[in-house]
Formats: C-alpha cells, sequence, structure tokens
C-alpha cells in the first residue's frame, strides 16, 4: 500500500515536471539567447490552448489542434519578435519587460474579447481516453501521453543543441553575437528563430494542458509565474537548469500536499529562496554571464 | 456571449449618461436648496441603480451575467421604468480589488447620488464596500453574489439585501441530505481561502450533528491547476463520500482529475453548486457524471416560472442564463418591489418596505428574512446527469424547502 503510493506520486512528479519543462524551455533559451525576459510567454502558452479550442471545434480533430495551434502560436510569436522585441535589441532590458508585460494584458483582453471569461475545456480524444494499468496502480492514459511528448520534445531538443549546425550557431550566438555576425551569420534571424521555437513550444504544451485542464484567460498569469521560479531555480538561460528546475519542482508539487500540507503554497518559493541563497545564479547558471 | 450584449449595453449607457447631464442641473439645484431628505436619488422621477461589479478579469464574465439580469428584468420586461420612474444605471469595474470597490461605492454615494448599489462579486470587496454603505445610508445595497456570512455577523445593516445566497445556505443544508442518501463518512477537500473553508466547515459542523463522520480534509491552493496528488490524498482516505468547495477553472480542474484518475469509482463526490453550475459543466463534461451539489438556482429546474426566465433570458442574450443572471434578475425585482413599497426613493423606506417581503424569482419564492435581510429561499440538491444534446447537466433530484440559516446575532 505505502509503495504504490509512493511510486504513484514519483510517477506524477515526473510527469508534472516534465510537462513543465515544453513551458520553460522557451523562456530560458530566449533570455540565454537574448536576455529578453519574456513575460508574454505564458500569453502565448494560453493563446495555444484557445487556438485548439478553436481548431478543435472546427475541424472536430484533437489531433490537427496539436499540430495546427502550435504553429499559429509560433506564427504570431515570430511577428512579436520581428516587429516590436528587435528593434529594442541592445538596449535596457527593461524595455523589454515593458513591451513583453504589456502584450501580455493586451492578449489577455484579447482572449476575453474573442473567447469569453468563463471557463473551457478542450475535450480529450477518444484515443487516449481512459486509463492504464500499471500493475501497482493506474494512470490516465492522457497523462501519460503527455508524459511521452514531453520526454521526445525534451531530448530531440537537447540533442538538436548539443549536436546539429543550428544548435551550433545557436550557442555560438549566446555566447558572443557580435562574433558570430562578423563571421557571416545573421544573429537577427537566429533570434527570431529561437522566438519562434520557444513560441511553438508553449504553444503546444496549450493545448496538451488544456485538454487535462481548465481553458480560461487566468492560465496564462497562472502557468508565467510558476515557470520564472522554474528558470530562476534552473539558472536563467540555462537549458539543463529549465530541466533540472521543472523535474525538482514536479516533485515538489507531487509530494508536498503529502508531507507539508498547508504549506505547499509557499514551497516552490522556499526553495528559490533557498536556492538563491547558496546560488545566486540557481543550479546551472552562468555567474559570469551578463 | 458578452459581445452579443455589447451593443445593448452601450446604447443604455449613452441613453443614461445624456440623461443624466439633462437632469444635473435640476439636481444641483435641489442640493443647493439643501433638503433631499434621507433619499439619494438622481431626481424625483428616477431611479439610479451603481453597478459596482468586475467588469474586467478573472470575474468579468459574473459581473456581465449580473448586470444582464438586472437589465432584463428592468430594461426589457418593465421597459426601462417602475412605477412611472425612469431607470438609469452607472457602473465602475471593481476588478477583484477591495479598496477599488470602497472608493467607486463612496463615489456612487456622494457624487452619483444613486439609490441602489447592486454589485460586487467578492466577499472581500462587500467586506470593504459595507462601512461605506452603513454611515451614508443613502442606497439599498442589493449584495448579488457576495456570499460570506460575516457581512451579516459583524455590524450587520438594515441597508444590506442579499439577492445572491450566504456561505452556510450553499453547504450546511447538503449534510442531512448526504447522511440520510449517500455516505455517513466524508472526507472534505476545498480550496484554501476564506470562502472555501466557510463552506467547509459550515458543512462539517452540519454533517457531525446529524451523526456524520468527517474523515479528514484536504485544503489546496486557490488557483491550483494540478490537484493529482490532493486527491491521492483524497484516496487514501478511504472515505466513501467527498464534500467539496471549489468554484470557476479550479472546480473543473479538479473534477476532470478527480474521474480521470478513477476516484468517481470509489467515492461519491458532492459539493457547494458552485462545484457543478451551468458554467462549469460544459467543460466539466462526462467526468462530472453522478455527483450531487446544492444550490439555489439551477436553469434546468422544471417550473413554469423558471423556464418563462430562461426562455426571456435566452432570446435576449443569445445564452442560457447562469446563477449570477439569476441573481441579477432577482436584484432587478427587488429593486422593483422596494421602490413600489416606497412609493418612492428614499432609502428608509425602501428599506422597510423590503425586509419580510416575497419576491417571485425564478429561483422559486424567496424572501428576506426580517433579522438579516439574508434570503430565505429553496435549496435544490443536484444531480448531474446526461442531456438530450450529448452534454450533461444538473438534474434536481430533491428540493430543500424555504432553507433559512443562522442569524448571526444580526437583530435587524
Amino acid at each position: 500500500m505505502v509503495l504504490d503510493g509512493i511510486a504513484k506520486t514519483a510517477l506524477l512528479g515526473v510527469e508534472m515536471g516534465m510537462t513543465l519543462v515544453l513551458v520553460t524551455v522557451g523562456l530560458t533559451l530566449i533570455f540565454g539567447m537574448m536576455d529578453v525576459i519574456n513575460f508574454a510567454h505564458g500569453s502565448l502558452y494560453m493563446l495555444g490552448a484557445y487556438f485548439g479550442l478553436t481548431v478543435v471545434s472546427v475541424t472536430g480533430n484533437w489531433w490537427a489542434a496539436l499540430l495546427i495551434a502550435p504553429l499559429l502560436v509560433g506564427l504570431l510569436g515570430g511577428l512579436i519578435e520581428y516587429f516590436s522585441i528587435r528593434p529594442l535589441y541592445g538596449r535596457n532590458p527593461l524595455y523589454h519587460i515593458l513591451l513583453t508585460f504589456g502584450f501580455a494584458i493586451m492578449l489577455h483582453g484579447l482572449v476575453t474579447e474573442i473567447w469569453g471569461g468563463q471557463v473551457q475545456n478542450i475535450s480529450t480524444p477518444a484515443l487516449l481516453d481512459g486509463s492504464v494499468d500499471l500493475v501497482l496502480f493506474s494512470y490516465p492514459l492522457f497523462r501519460l501521453f503527455l508524459l511521452g511528448v514531453s520526454i521526445a520534445v525534451t531530448a530531440a531538443l537537447w540533442l538538436a543543441i548539443r549536436q546539429s549546425d543550428f544548435g551550433i550557431v545557436m550557442r555560438a550566438s549566446a555566447h558572443d553575437s557580435e562574433m558570430v555576425n562578423a563571421l557571416g551569420t545573421d544573429v537577427k534571424r537566429v533570434f527570431t528563430a529561437v522566438f519562434v521555437l520557444g513560441s511553438v513550444l508553449a504553444g503546444l504544451a496549450g493545448v496538451l494542458l488544456g485538454t487535462s485542464q481548465a481553458v480560461d484567460p487566468g492560465m496564462a498569469a497562472s502557468i508565467i509565474i510558476q515557470a520564472f521560479a522554474i528558470v530562476v531555480i534552473g539558472g536563467l538561460g540555462s537549458y539543463r537548469g529549465a530541466v533540472v528546475g521543472a523535474f525538482i519542482v514536479g516533485m515538489l508539487n507531487a509530494f508536498g500536499p503529502t508531507f507539508a500540507p498547508q504549506f505547499t503554497d509557499a514551497l516552490l518559493y522556499l526553495l528559490m529562496a533557498a536556492v538563491l541563497l547558496v546560488k545566486p545564479a540557481g543550479l546551472f547558471g552562468n555567474p559570469e554571464a551578463t | 456571449m458578452p459581445s452579443e450584449s455589447m451593443p445593448h449595453e452601450k446604447r443604455s449607457e449613452q441613453y443614461s449618461r445624456r440623461k443624466f447631464l439633462a437632469g444635473s442641473g435640476a439636481v444641483a439645484g435641489a442640493s443647493i436648496a439643501g433638503c433631499l431628505g434621507g433619499g439619494g436619488g438622481g431626481g424625483s422621477d428616477t431611479v439610479k441603480i451603481g453597478f459596482v461589479l468586475p467588469f474586467s478579469g478573472t470575474y468579468s464574465f459574473l459581473g456581465e451575467s449580473i448586470v444582464n439580469g438586472v437589465k432584463l428584468r428592468l430594461d426589457q420586461q418593465l421597459g426601462g421604468e417602475i412605477d412611472g420612474r425612469t431607470v438609469e444605471y452607472i457602473r465602475q469595474d471593481t476588478g477583484a480589488d477591495p479598496a477599488t470597490g470602497a472608493s467607486i461605492t463612496q463615489e456612487f454615494l456622494q457624487s452619483e447620488n444613486v439609490d441602489f448599489i447592486v454589485g460586487p462579486v467578492s466577499s472581500a470587496v462587500a467586506g470593504a464596500m459595507k462601512p461605506e454603505i452603513a454611515s451614508a445610508g443613502s442606497a439599498i445595497w442589493l449584495n448579488a453574489n457576495a456570499g460570506n456570512y460575516k457581512l451579516v455577523q459583524d455590524n450587520c445593516t438594515r441597508y444590506h439585501f442579499r439577492t445572491s445566497f450566504n456561505t452556510w445556505q450553499t453547504s450546511a443544508p447538503l449534510a442531512s441530505y448526504v447522511k440520510d442518501n449517500i455516505a455517513d463518512n466524508v472526507v472534505l477537500s476545498y480550496a484554501n481561502y476564506t470562502f472555501g473553508q466557510q463552506s467547509k466547515n459550515l458543512f462539517q459542523e452540519a454533517f457531525e450533528e446529524a451523526g456524520g463522520t468527517v474523515v479528514d480534509e484536504i485544503g489546496a491552493p486557490l488557483g491550483t491547476s494540478d490537484y493529482s496528488s490532493f486527491l491521492q490524498e483524497i484516496e487514501n482516505s478511504g472515505a466513501d463520500a467527498v464534500f467539496s468547495f471549489f468554484a470557476g477553472s479550479d472546480a473543473v480542474n479538479y473534477i476532470k482529475q478527480f474521474s480521470s484518475f478513477g476516484l468517481n469509482e470509489k467515492m461519491t463526490q458532492t459539493g457547494s453548486g458552485f462545484l457543478l453550475s451551468a458554467d462549469t459543466l460544459p467543460a466539466q463534461g462526462k467526468a462530472a457524471l453522478g455527483m450531487y451539489s446544492l444550490l439555489h438556482y439551477t436553469p434546468t429546474k422544471q417550473s413554469d416560472r423558471n423556464q418563462a426566465f430562461v426562455e426571456a433570458y435566452s432570446g435576449q442574450y443569445d445564452t442560457t442564463p447562469n446563477v449570477y443572471a439569476c441573481q441579477g434578475y432577482d436584484s432587478g425585482l427587488a429593486a422593483e418591489m422596494a421602490v413600489k413599497e416606497a412609493g418612492g426613493t428614499d432609502t428608509d423606506s425602501m428599506a422597510s418596505g423590503l425586509a419580510g417581503k416575497e419576491l417571485d424569482s425564478p429561483r422559486g419564492y424567496f424572501k428576506f428574512k426580517s433579522s438579516t435581510h439574508d434570503p430565505i429561499m429553496d435549496m435544490d440538491v443536484r444531480q448531474v446527469v446526461e442531456a438530450d444534446g450529448g452534454g450533461v447537466q444538473n438534474e434536481v433530484v430533491e428540493t430543500l424547502s424555504q432553507v433559512e440559516g443562522p442569524t448571526w446575532g444580526c437583530s435587524l
């Protein structure tokens, strides 16, 4: 009895953590590359859910939503980067914070105006409905799918950043964008590509979590706070940090209610404070980075 | 959809503003003459209603629903007049901020001379508004949603009329139904904030009084999106039933996850009506099937009075009414009753006129309890069943007649 309880909670933690990675990776990559703190990242996640909702209601096909909604969010992210963030590169980072914060507020209003303020939900596709017997306990199939997709995306990105040509350019640009520019690569296009990538991932997370959770205009604010905390714990700009941080927070979310039911709200912030006291740059942050 | 109601909203706003400008000269004259009596009022031939509600943020949908309900009664059904007096509206957005609510209230009372204040949605905002309204004594407060029983417990004021409900009514009366029909032991789960804690405590009190046992309680932070680890605690409690308070997106997340982890096969879910209401059911879908809840208004209730309301509301706004729309509509009914009883807009006469009076509400007859001005009304125990169209809906399984509730030491 005790063993299956712990096993199930652990699986929950892994699942919650890995799903968060889809959101935190974009946030941390965008910061790592462009020094942009993107407050609108949660709104892009929210738009993923709402686009998903609309695609499902038009086509009746959840899988179409899984494909189309993230691409639409990516397109929008690209436009935002090209027309508003790009002119501000090299300026005081506060400009980006104010700009993206403004986008977050605008998108919240826009979503409320277009889709209404009521709670909605993307219905689970028939293929992924139901639960699976995992010997010790049974587990909802959709959440296993969520876990599988998150792990696959995280691993693929890891490989891409480590191994691919684009990954090398990305890392080089993050390290010294002027030098990369001088060597004949248009860094601005790399930046746009990274912003689009982060947006697509946020959109993907929006469709996936919009299916297992409620979709409402408040979802952007609730995810962005947690995502920022994770990125700070892992180290701003570090891919590894975003993954490890999300994993730790997932575990915290899973085991918190069992061991400290009255403090679940505060645990995340206590952890963040503790990490920052010991390692001010976060677990995997580069203390020398500007 | 809110967009559906926009053109109409705009029209009446402009209309009232023009009307107000036209009338303001006369009002200014009267003010200088210095004798408006106890009554507020934007003029002797008008009734002025101030909406202190959220029109932005998470609760904007609730604010719009309440306004729609009020206007359905006063504009559509009464033609914008009560007893020959033209109804005017003014509205301001509280967001979810108590300080904003208090300052809007102050402005409405002092500069706008409203006769009625309708709102707010949040009990925290209501707490901040109360001293303003009590000390001014120049408007009737039609509380169209804030359910905190402490509004009546601490310094109750005779200008406060609840056209909604109090926390006790949406939790405690369910206890004996659960004990008699569902289980003699429960686990409590709730959103860990004032309203959730009150609902949980009031249910527990009543359930233990009825001879039942509360096995455990699990509070989750307000706004939790993933309840899975809390659900495990609920499952581990081994109780036969659960009583919960969650609302809005929390209710959707909680119920969907409750069923996806198979808890619905092991225990019976019950709760305060906001857990399974007309706003959340479309998103909760089949995950909500078989669950019980208690509320004062159910859109699917089979009564002529309610069906007429649903028809009128759907015809006007192109969407089915929810509990907030009903509370708005009843605020409209109460304003109408108050002006007619008092034969004008004198605040004290209206307060005396409303106390103990019965309203013909879509929820069923209800009246303001003389000692607290809280509603005495029928409460429906509902169960979620499959709807004809393929979705799910609440079906009233039992109506608890004229549920009254404690006075909390208030004796008006």
